[in-house]
């Protein structure tokens, strides 16, 4: 346990949630029946079938990496898909880094997030570390509601707006809750038990040594963001060490739901927007122990405020039958345009699949833009091969130029909508779209990019993963 | 200079199954029916033919790959069989290549028949097939429905004209079809059916319903080509002859550059250009007789009428409802039903087109007999209105 003066902190914050928001209140009546104990209050992201932690933490990292790449990308989930492939190597390709940018994977906790990026302070780099999380869970358990999916990313670096001021972590084999290979879904222990044990075994120690590191006591603290192993440990803490404040985390839980390792560090987005200059704000994660961090705001921190805005966006997810096939809960029987293959092959993903999964396309010699590249030039004003000059489409706007909603072809979720967009810059693409609007997708409409998964071999266990088409702005909760 | 192949070739024989569910044969069957009925039709001894052009679009489908399933199924011994694919195209593609062995004195007789058996899938819709390529890689794996209902949108936008005013002018097309269908032995659909039926089915891929969308089916059509001379001395005194055979295929243009609006296909349009100079037709509206285009959706027929230069662009819907391509119109379209009746067994629906025509230029149509009939053409459309392959073929007779 250390205190800090140096200003080294956080520079800035992304977030990160899906489109789809189940109503917990419906959720539950659908499950009255059971009589099972379940939360009613409040909303649960829901990722689109195509999305998963891999995607979900690119989105998040998306806006953190503007100009200058990283000495490092972090990537952190209990839900990552691949086991012996680092997703953060290909979140590198997708955001478009250099190669010589450090990568790794963490996992295995729910504090593996803020873990790393507590090494990155500590060690003063300019790193990105992005959470993701996309966790199986079981109909009928409350953590099927009380979860949620999404992501949330944080860069750090020296000058930062929010100064590490101090820090301290305990390692605590509490099981709450785990998960195995022979267990993916959630595995809770009672309650009762483990907020006795995390208020008084992990949490108060932890968060009082963190203070006594920053130099301040409890009760100067004015925002919290702590992700708790179950309700009620933040009130009890807080108690204990009398600095009654809000726990921004609790916000997260409510209307995205526990997004894992993503949790702590989206409660903190929320909380330093909400924090003054020269407030202290405190940050814990939990699981297997404890990380607690304070932070002093020395400005407005980038990318804050557009988490918050976040959360208030979405589309009520009405069916709950559509929830449970969306979660992998319910496997229907889509029927024999369901079988088809989706096979992928390492030789071309070694040739191509960078450009694939960063949406690189090229501009020829009078400044068109084609996807993808190709020897001889799509323009016709154009007869000779030319090298392309790498240009990423993924972070530009374009417009739909033609659109169907398919409902023949197999799609996990119907319809399939597809069709061509324009960029501004010349390329010409097929997409698939997603988050499909009420009135559905129209010509002319504006579209972003966004990273999803192309397809996937549910036998052999892989996935490949290319952007798509999503309206340009998303309907604010209750207007959907 | 290439004076084209007007004239010197003549179809002396063809053959069609009847097309459907075809639960009965198998690929090899169908070959050998239409096969059949082609030989009798020429009158010549199978030994006769020298090479042949089979054409089936998907191999992983009962027919499978290389000349070997037509060459084993119809028996014929040490001929030159050469597999073709070309999408919606290989029945025209498979004519092509055996006119062109004929035309350029190669071989006296030649084969080309197409063949496809799509009802073993064990549904509807074409089958989808991924191999791990570039393309899987990113390209979104949208039906035939899909990729053509993106004519639709684009072409009202385009010509500025109701989503519902279009689907009125695409139910003709297919209300049409079905009416003709009717008359057709062969066709796999023959009930007719109404307009408020089409307009109010189920939706595939907006805004095409299931009327807008052809059927698929089993099926199989073979021609026998010659020289006009060796037709004449098999006693055809005024054969049916190939007044020209064109195609054009897609460079990634109109999918990748972005100066295509999408309400038309630029490679119909060439094509068409290509096949009426090369069988010297200058006013196509007053001189072919009737036309039987890839109509593989009621969109794609509409869109096709002003690609062939039979409507101006935008009149296609006003044409349409006015019944200039219906039977009894100025220029009848899809006189046997198309492939909105026919079904599209891919491989076959070129030659099945050509069958038609080839009919109707002697006569033999019975009751869908348009009178007389002195040039028709054929049209496919193979891939999709984005990335394409036309093949526009005219028929007329020698005299």
């Amino acid at each position: 346990m250390s205190g800090l003066t140096q200003s080294f902190g956080i520079a800035a914050l992304g977030g990160y949630v899906p489109l789809l928001r189940l109503d917990r209140k419906a959720a539950a009546r659908e499950l009255a029946w059971s009589g099972l104990p379940m939360p009613r209050t409040g909303t649960r992201a829901v990722a689109d079938w195509d999305e998963d932690a891999l995607t979900m933490a690119v989105e998040a990292a998306r806006l953190l990496c503007p100009e200058s790449a990283p000495d490092a990308l972090r990537f952190a989930s209990t839900s990552a898909y691949f086991t012996d492939r680092a997703q953060s190597g290909m979140a590198l390709d997708a955001l478009a880094m250099p190669r010589t940018v450090r990568t790794s994977d963490a996992a295995n906790s729910r504090r593996a997030a803020t873990s790393a990026m507590l090494d990155a302070l500590l060690g003063r780099r300019d790193e990105i570390v992005t959470a993701g999380e996309k966790r199986p869970t079981q109909p009928g358990s409350a953590a099927q509601l009380a979860f949620g999916d999404g992501a949330a990313a944080v860069r750090t670096g020296p000058d930062a707006p929010a100064r590490l001021a101090g820090y301290a972590s305990l390692s605590h084999d509490l099981v709450d809750r785990y998960a195995s290979r022979d267990h993916p879904f959630t595995y809770a222990y009672e309650e009762r038990f483990v907020r006795d044990v995390a208020v008084a075994e992990v949490l108060v120690p932890v968060v009082r040594a963190a203070c006594v590191a920053a130099g301040i006591a409890p009760g100067q603290l004015a925002h919290a963001a702590v992700h708790e192993p179950v309700g009620g440990c933040w009130r009890a803490v807080a108690k204990a060490l009398d600095c009654g404040i809000p726990n921004h985390c609790e916000a997260v839980s409510e209307m995205a739901g526990d997004l894992g390792t993503a949790h702590a560090l989206y409660g903190l987005g929320l909380a330093l927007d909400t924090a003054e200059v020269g407030e202290f704000v405190l940050l814990v994660s939990f699981g297997s122990g404890a990380d607690a961090m304070v932070f002093e705001v020395t400005s407005p921190v980038p990318g804050a405020s557009a988490m918050a805005a976040a959360l208030k966006e979405g589309q009520v997810l009405a069916s709950y039958s559509r929830f449970l096939s969306l979660t992998g809960s319910l496997e229907l029987d889509w029927g024999m345009r369901a079988e088809f293959e989706q096979k992928a092959q390492a030789t071309v993903l070694e040739r191509v699949g960078r450009d694939m999964i960063g949406f690189i396309g090229g501009r020829d010699s009078t400044g068109n833009v084609q996807f993808p590249k190709s020897a001889f030039p799509v323009n016709p004003a154009l007869s000779e091969v030319e090298m392309m000059e790498d240009v990423r489409l993924a972070d530009l706007e374009a417009r739909i130029v033609s659109i169907t909603a398919d409902r023949l072809n197999f799609s996990p979720d119907p319809p399939f909508d597809f069709g061509l967009v324009q960029f501004k810059n010349g390329a010409r693409v097929l997409m698939e779209m997603v988050n499909r609007p009420a009135e559905g997708f129209r010509v002319g409409d504006r579209v972003r990019m966004r990273l999803r998964i192309k397809a996937q071999n549910r036998r052999l266990g892989f996935r490949t993963y290319f952007w798509k088409a999503a309206p340009l702005m998303r309907p604010v909760l209750g207007d959907a | 200079m290439a004076t084209g192949i007007r004239d010197k070739v003549a179809i002396i024989g063809m053959g069609c199954t009847r097309f459907g569910e075809r639960w009965d044969v198998g690929a090899d069957g169908l070959m050998v029916e239409a096969f059949l009925e082609a030989l009798a039709d020429a009158g010549i001894e199978r030994a006769r033919i020298e090479a042949a052009w089979v054409g089936n679009a998907l191999d992983d489908i009962n027919v499978g790959n290389s000349a070997l399933p037509a060459a084993h199924a119809l028996r014929l011994s040490t001929v030159p069989v050469t597999r073709v694919e070309n999408m919606c195209a290989t029945g025209t593609e498979a004519l092509r290549g055996a006119a062109y062995a004929v035309a350029s004195g190669a071989v006296d007789i030649a084969l080309a028949i197409g063949v496809e058996k799509l009802k073993d899938t064990g549904y509807g819709g074409l089958p989808l097939r991924t191999k791990g390529m570039q393309n899987d890689l990113w390209m979104p794996y949208g039906s035939a429905p899909g990729t053509f209902a993106q004519l639709a949108g684009a072409y009202a936008a385009r010509h500025g004209i109701a989503v519902g005013d279009l689907k009125r002018a695409m139910a003709h097309v297919s209300w049409k079809s079905h009416q003709n269908g009717a008359l057709s032995p062969k066709a796999h659909l023959r009930g007719a059916v109404d307009m408020e039926k089409i307009l109010n089915a189920p939706l595939i891929a907006d805004p095409l319903g299931l009327f807008d969308c052809c059927g698929v089916s089993d099926g199989a059509a073979a021609a026998i080509v010659t020289t006009p001379e060796i037709a004449r001395a098999l006693g055809k005194a005024d054969p049916v002859t190939i007044k020209a055979i064109q195609l054009s295929a897609s460079n990634g243009w109109e999918m990748q550059f972005g100066a295509w609006d999408g309400a038309s296909v630029p490679n119909t349009r060439a094509a068409a250009a290509r096949a009426y100079a090369e069988a010297g037709i200058r006013d196509p509206r007053a001189e072919l007789d009737m036309t039987e285009v890839h109509d593989c959706f009621s969109i794609t027929e509409l869109v096709i009428m002003e690609d062939l230069g039979l409507s101006d662009d935008g009149r296609a819907p006003a044409d349409i409802l006015d019944g200039r391509f219906d039977s009894g119109g100025a220029i009848p379209c899809q006189l046997d039903g198309g492939l909105k009746c026919f079904g599209h067994p891919v491989g076959a629906s070129g030659l099945r087109m050509a069958y038609e025509v080839y009919t109707q230029l002697q006569g033999r149509a019975g009751e869908r007999q348009r009178g007389k009939v002195d040039f028709g053409l054929t049209h496919n459309l193979g891939g999709s209105p984005f990335n394409s392959v036309a093949a526009v073929a005219i028929l007329g007779r020698l005299n």
